[in-house]
């Protein structure tokens, strides 16, 4: 950043982070909602970001070491469901998409030595692969544990000729000793953003989705602006009285959105809408 | 005393040379000591094309648009290279110029219809994401500015060579020292503003 930047912009960095209608006047803020109640736990998002982002897949030995890849997984929960194993094998198992939060107030930002990990103007948490030197300090500090570390170089192995020609062009295929993470498929924003700015305007609601919103076979992934009013994802978020800058808010006991973690304020820029259980039958 | 003086004299120039060797800046790139026009130490390696296309005639002399070949460059990430049939369309109907060598190599390539296998001379690194439309729309729709111009901030003046050269550094500080500059918003207006200074506006 800039001297002049600094100066510039002075009273907006002096503020606490995140504060209400930070983002009103911007153009962009994305965001996501998750509605657990659709999630089958297919995993054709996970399918999806691998083919997307150029992810390695790293074979049985370093998956048992927990050292996969995945930007987003699908993590089991066996809920109240699990008395009743005899009668229905099948029924405690719930899922839960879990990737990158976007958190507003990363605690993956703040810990890098090296400043590898940023908050852009548009509300994401960014990871620069040149910077990164690998500390994994941001990966020990993520509460949702969605960091990922390049523990080998994998292109070689995952990619052996002519499969490199698989890879996407547009994202960088990391090598040995940097941290990764989820971007909200970054490419594309850019892509749709430069898009709608040639033709003077705002990226419209549904234009751009992420690999994994735009893979799920239940549409339980929405993608979208919470800067823009309109949009499904900001509407989603008014229903269930969720605001970007507050933890613990008081709403409803019957809405079913909610974020992780909440009570650690970290701000997370995804909403994910409970899974409505029938217990009794 | 004396011998004292001449020693330190001695080692002063050893220092003095020796620290001048090793503090050779950083070079992309081009050979060793070469300068770009503006003061960078990188000037981009002489690309051996397979036809010498002269952009001085092209570009300087006849004043064609840049945009006329490459095409994109106003609607798209990249700018791209013109195909065959693009140099055709205009050199079939000029007679004067059929038997010069370039033209004759030309006409061989349309005639074993085979692309001609251009080499690209300003190659960014994997890792960046430049996209030529922002900036033609920007400086040369919005702005107005000449577009021998406009494409020069990058490329420098490839009106005047013949086969493109690499004169601009490329680097990303030099990419910071201009996005970090006041520019007009359009033609029109006193408002100014940056280029992005966001890591992930170019990294990807």
């Amino acid at each position: 950043m800039s001297l002049s930047n600094l100066i510039k912009n002075w009273s907006s960095l002096r503020v606490k982070r995140p504060y209400e209608d930070q983002y009103k006047d911007k153009d962009y803020k994305w965001a996501m909602v998750i509605d657990l109640d659709a999630c089958t736990g297919c995993n054709a998002c996970t399918t999806a970001c691998y083919a997307e982002n150029n992810l390695p897949v790293v074979g049985r030995e370093a998956f048992s070491k927990g050292q996969a890849m995945h930007w987003i997984r699908i993590e089991r929960y066996w809920g109240e469901g699990e008395e009743m194993k005899g009668r229905f094998p099948d029924r405690g198992a719930q899922f839960l998409p879990m990737l990158c939060q976007q958190c507003e107030s990363a605690p993956c930002e703040v810990v890098c030595p090296v400043g590898a990990t940023h908050h852009t103007p548009d509300g994401l948490n960014s990871q620069v692969y040149n910077r990164c030197i690998g500390s994994r300090y941001c990966s020990a500090n993520c509460p949702y544990k969605v960091r990922y570390f390049n523990w080998w170089q994998y292109p070689e192995r995952a990619w052996p000729n002519p499969l490199e020609l698989q890879l996407n062009p547009d994202v960088t295929v990391r090598s040995k000793g940097v941290m990764e993470k989820c971007t909200f498929c970054v490419q594309r924003l850019t892509e749709a953003k430069g898009r709608a700015r040639t033709e003077g305007r705002r990226v419209a609601d549904g234009e751009v989705v992420t690999a994994c919103a735009q893979a799920c076979p239940t549409s339980a992934i929405t993608f979208g602006n919470l800067a823009d009013d309109k949009s499904q994802v900001a509407r989603t978020w008014e229903r269930q009285q969720i605001k970007l800058a507050s933890d613990r808010q008081e709403k409803d006991e019957n809405l079913r959105g909610y974020r992780i973690l909440e009570d650690l304020r970290t701000y997370p820029s995804i909403v994910y809408m409970e899974r409505v259980r029938d217990s009794e039958a | 005393m004396k011998v004292r003086v001449k020693n330190c004299l001695i080692w002063l120039s050893i220092w003095v040379f020796s620290s001048a060797a090793m503090a050779e800046p950083f070079v992309q790139g081009g050979a060793i000591g070469s300068q770009t026009e503006d003061g960078f130490n990188a000037l981009g390696p002489v690309v051996e094309q397979p036809i010498e296309f002269p952009h001085n005639t092209h570009a300087g002399q006849m004043g064609i648009n840049c945009m006329y070949c490459h095409t994109y460059a106003r609607r798209s990430g990249v700018s791209g290279i013109p195909r065959l049939d693009k140099c055709m369309g205009c050199h079939n109907l000029i007679e004067s110029v059929k038997d010069r060598p370039r033209i004759k190599k030309l006409f061989e390539y349309w005639e074993k219809k085979e692309p001609i296998p251009w080499k690209k001379v300003h190659d960014l690194p994997d890792f960046v994401r430049f996209n030529h439309e922002r900036h033609i729309q920007r400086f040369y729709f919005k702005e107005d500015r000449p577009v021998r111009e406009v494409c020069g901030y990058c490329h420098g003046d490839i009106a005047s060579m013949t086969t493109a050269r690499r004169v601009k550094a490329l680097s990303m500080g030099w990419c910071v020292s201009c996005h970090q500059k006041e520019h007009l918003e359009s033609a029109g207006t006193t408002k100014t503003s940056n280029g992005p200074n966001d890591c992930w506006q170019c990294h990807k």
